[in-house]
């Protein structure tokens, strides 16, 4: 553990204003960038943001400093993002609770698709983005884990409260599914 | 080169990807790349295709982080405020119940005083009185103050 993750444990603990404005600034594009690969819906994601950082004021107590802050931050968006899901009925993102016990995915409605398409088609490889949006979210969920945010296999599992074993399954399937989804790729 | 050297080749760079490989297994996809046009190409495609994912333009609107720490702070204060209000019908009811089972030996002890100084009985009663109000009072006036000051901060910050 070092000092600096028991600093944080200690801030939370306390509920540190300015260690919770610093946190925020900090996580701001990474935390965003994940609750919007999750719901495809920018406006979710903002709340869903805000409701994290609520979440980690009320249950910073809980944060015992032997995982690095950002696999448990992104467990509390995730758990609220499939809360959110359940309330509201969005079928893909609840099949991120369980994945295996569904059929395979399908996009969630065409409005999500659009707002995140709207977002990913402003830049040059719109091709290789927009695949993106073809694969099942649970499999766009470890791939943003692991290739962007640079989580390890170890923390990609707390994130999603599953064995390694399944973190690994879906990369490799995810990668897959990645490369079937563009123009050309194998079916 | 065979068949199963392509799978194998596949496989491996797979897992180099998602969770790496040994120093023979590492060295072995390395020279069998090197050898095989096909399982580079498809190698670099995988890189690209990655590279894309990476690149993908997603960032969050310009004031979200004030948003939400404008509503951190406000929940954080809410809550203190909840917690100091649950503390104080603690102090009351505990205060009350003392009150109620002390009172007895209170006046008692207020009559006893009473008798030895000579005193009035409509003062021993103000002063059985202020016994039990005078407190209550202070505990008013404190709780006045917090939040005045509270409310004060609150103003001053945002």
């Amino acid at each position: 553990m070092t000092d600096d993750t028991q600093a944080l444990a200690e801030g939370l603990r306390r509920r540190d204003p300015e260690v919770l404005d610093r946190l925020i600034e900090q996580y701001q594009q990474r935390l965003y960038r994940y609750l919007l690969f999750l719901t495809g819906e920018p406006a979710l994601a903002e709340d869903l943001f805000q409701e994290t950082w609520i979440r980690v004021l009320e249950r910073g107590h809980q944060y015992n400093a032997k995982s690095k802050f950002e696999s448990w931050l992104f467990a509390i968006a995730r758990n609220l993002a499939i809360d959110v899901s359940r309330r509201k009925k969005f079928r893909s993102l609840e099949e991120l609770a369980d994945p295996e016990s569904h059929q395979p995915f399908e996009p969630p409605d065409d409005h999500a698709i659009s707002a995140l398409q709207l977002l990913v088609a402003r830049e040059n490889e719109q091709a290789v983005q927009l695949s993106l949006l073809k694969i099942p979210a649970y499999y766009r969920e470890v791939l943003l884990l692991r290739f962007h945010e640079e989580l390890g296999l170890e923390e990609i599992a707390t994130v999603l409260s599953t064995p390694i074993s399944t973190v690994k399954s879906r990369l490799y399937r995810g990668l897959d599914a990645l490369k079937s989804a563009m123009p050309g790729g194998a079916a | 080169m065979n068949e199963n050297a392509h799978s194998r080749a596949q496989k491996l760079f797979a897992q180099s990807l998602v969770e790496g490989l040994d120093a023979a297994e590492q060295s072995w996809l390395e020279q069998h790349l090197h050898e095989c046009a096909e399982c580079s190409c498809e190698a670099a495609t995988t890189q690209k295709l990655l590279q894309a994912f990476r690149s993908v333009p997603v960032s969050a609107p310009r004031d979200l982080a004030a948003r939400t720490q404008l509503r951190v702070r406000l929940r954080a204060q809410e809550s203190a405020r909840t917690s100091s209000n649950a503390l104080l019908w603690v102090i009351t009811a505990a205060s009350w119940l003392l009150g109620v089972f002390s009172a007895p030996l209170i006046w008692r002890g207020f009559a006893w005083v009473g008798t030895q100084l000579n005193l009035p009985k409509p003062v021993l009663e103000l002063g059985f009185v202020l016994w039990w109000t005078i407190p209550a009072l202070i505990a008013v006036a404190v709780v006045l103050q917090q939040r005045a000051a509270g409310v004060i901060g609150a103003g001053s910050r945002h």
